[in-house]
């Protein structure tokens, strides 16, 4: 019986998230309006500086253990942040993209598809990157390659160039802060 | 009203089956089978099924033993057409995003792996409520096994598509939506029937999986008659920017 009472308490939550999930995609049309926004300008060159190897190597010959470990984790949070602020730009990006996707032009459609599968990509670097970030949290004195973000971020502003210049030539779309 | 064999009863067996024919056509008519084979199997085969098995339930000269050795049969195919179509959702929803492909095949491996561990260990904690009549038992406790199985992979398929926000189209969604919610609502009925829990009450769980299969129909009916455009669109103004910034950016990218 404890079981059949387990089984039915799963079965009525995995019904409301799939309702929730459901319901929340009826609402991205209203929601949608709004998407451009929601993108953070994200500054490149300091994220590079935050995941540079050879600054983790100096403050680790520069600082006693304990305060590389300190100062390390803070380094980490905020390149967290960084990863994370990507992580939700990618979804506005998928979001703007598929809405693009239907356009007749096939040039933007293209561009828009490129800009989709690169955004899903950036998603799912971040998600890989976010789990190494608090796995190295715990382990300050791990290494961490945040490197491919950066590339696969860099990669996306092109993608999203492209396509703000093909739907709008007179407003492209920026995704980060030049330095 | 709410009885085995009252008008209520029969029609829930068999108004989701006379609409599942319609559809089935519908299906083939419009050239969707190219698209949903296995969802177009399944449809027709549970049909065929559920009319088989209404015809030997109140046909007097089929014994019970037989009705539950058919009903068991079926179980099986129709559960391997049901995963075969959640496949097909898995497969269309990430078809066009190659970025994707990869990490979608191994999290729905390692996801049906792990599910097909937890519903053999609930299969096996589960009692044989009825001794003298097992197989009835084991029919229930295989209905359970299947829909935990299925219930977790369409889970699965709604978080994946919500995480990586992907666009459903409208038919696609139809069929999710519809499995989702079969799948849910028969984990619990089967598992309250296979505990061997609520033995006078068992005509009223029957009436509830009828009952949320034929709403399930009717969604999916719905899906397929309305037109196929994605199910969320926007039409999204990109902002003002400034371009020099950018191409010198990707210059300087470029001379790396």
């Amino acid at each position: 019986m404890t079981l059949a009472i387990v089984l039915v308490i799963a079965a009525v939550l995995a019904l409301a998230a799939i309702f929730r999930i459901a319901v929340s995609q009826s609402l991205q049309v209203s929601r949608g309006a709004n998407l451009t926004g929601q993108i953070q300008a994200l500054d490149v060159e300091a994220f590079r500086n935050l995941v540079n190897p050879a600054e983790d190597d100096y403050l680790r010959r520069r600082l006693p253990s304990a305060r590389f470990r300190a100062v390390r984790r803070q380094r980490l949070r905020a390149m967290a942040a960084y990863v994370q602020a990507a992580g939700q730009n990618a979804v506005v990006l998928v979001r703007m993209g598929e809405a693009a996707l239907a356009s007749g032009d096939p040039r933007t459609a293209e561009a828009a598809r490129q800009l989709v599968n690169d955004a899903l990509l950036l998603r799912r670097n971040t998600t890989l990157v976010f789990v190494r970030i608090y796995i190295a949290l715990a382990w300050p004195n791990s290494g961490l390659a945040a490197v491919q973000v950066i590339d696969r971020y860099e990669h996306l502003n092109g993608s999203a160039m492209l396509l703000g210049r093909l739907q709008n030539p007179r407003a492209p779309l920026r995704l980060s802060v030049s330095p | 009203m709410l009885q085995a064999h009252s008008f209520l009863w029969h029609y829930l067996w068999l108004a989701p089956h006379v609409l599942q024919v319609a559809l089935a056509i519908l299906i083939w008519r419009r050239g969707l089978h190219k698209l949903f084979p296995f969802f177009l199997a399944y449809t027709i085969f549970e049909a065929i099924e559920e009319f088989t098995l209404y015809g030997m339930d109140i046909s007097p000269t089929i014994s019970g033993e037989t009705y539950w050795r058919a009903l068991y049969a079926g179980l099986i195919i129709e559960g391997l057409l049901r995963f075969g179509a959640i496949g097909e959702l898995f497969l269309r929803l990430l078809r066009p995003w190659p970025a994707l492909g990869r990490l979608g095949n191994r999290l729905i491996s390692g996801t049906g792996a792990v599910l097909v561990l937890l519903a053999v260990l609930a299969a096996a904690y589960a009692p044989i409520d009825n001794p003298q009549h097992a197989i009835i038992s084991r029919a229930h406790i295989l209905e359970q096994t299947l829909f935990i199985i299925q219930c977790g992979l369409v889970l699965f398929l709604f978080l994946f598509a919500a995480y990586f926000r992907l666009a459903w189209n409208n038919r696609t969604f139809g069929i999710a939506l519809g499995l989702g919610i079969l799948s849910c609502e028969h984990m619990a009925t089967w598992a309250v029937m296979a505990s061997g829990a609520l033995l006078n009450r068992r005509d009223l769980l029957d009436l509830f999986n009828m009952a949320t299969y034929h709403v399930c129909v009717l969604i999916w009916f719905y899906y397929f008659l309305i037109p196929n455009g994605p199910a969320t669109t926007s039409a999204v103004p990109l902002p003002e920017n400034n371009l020099a910034i950018w191409n010198r950016e990707l210059e300087r990218l470029l001379q790396q």
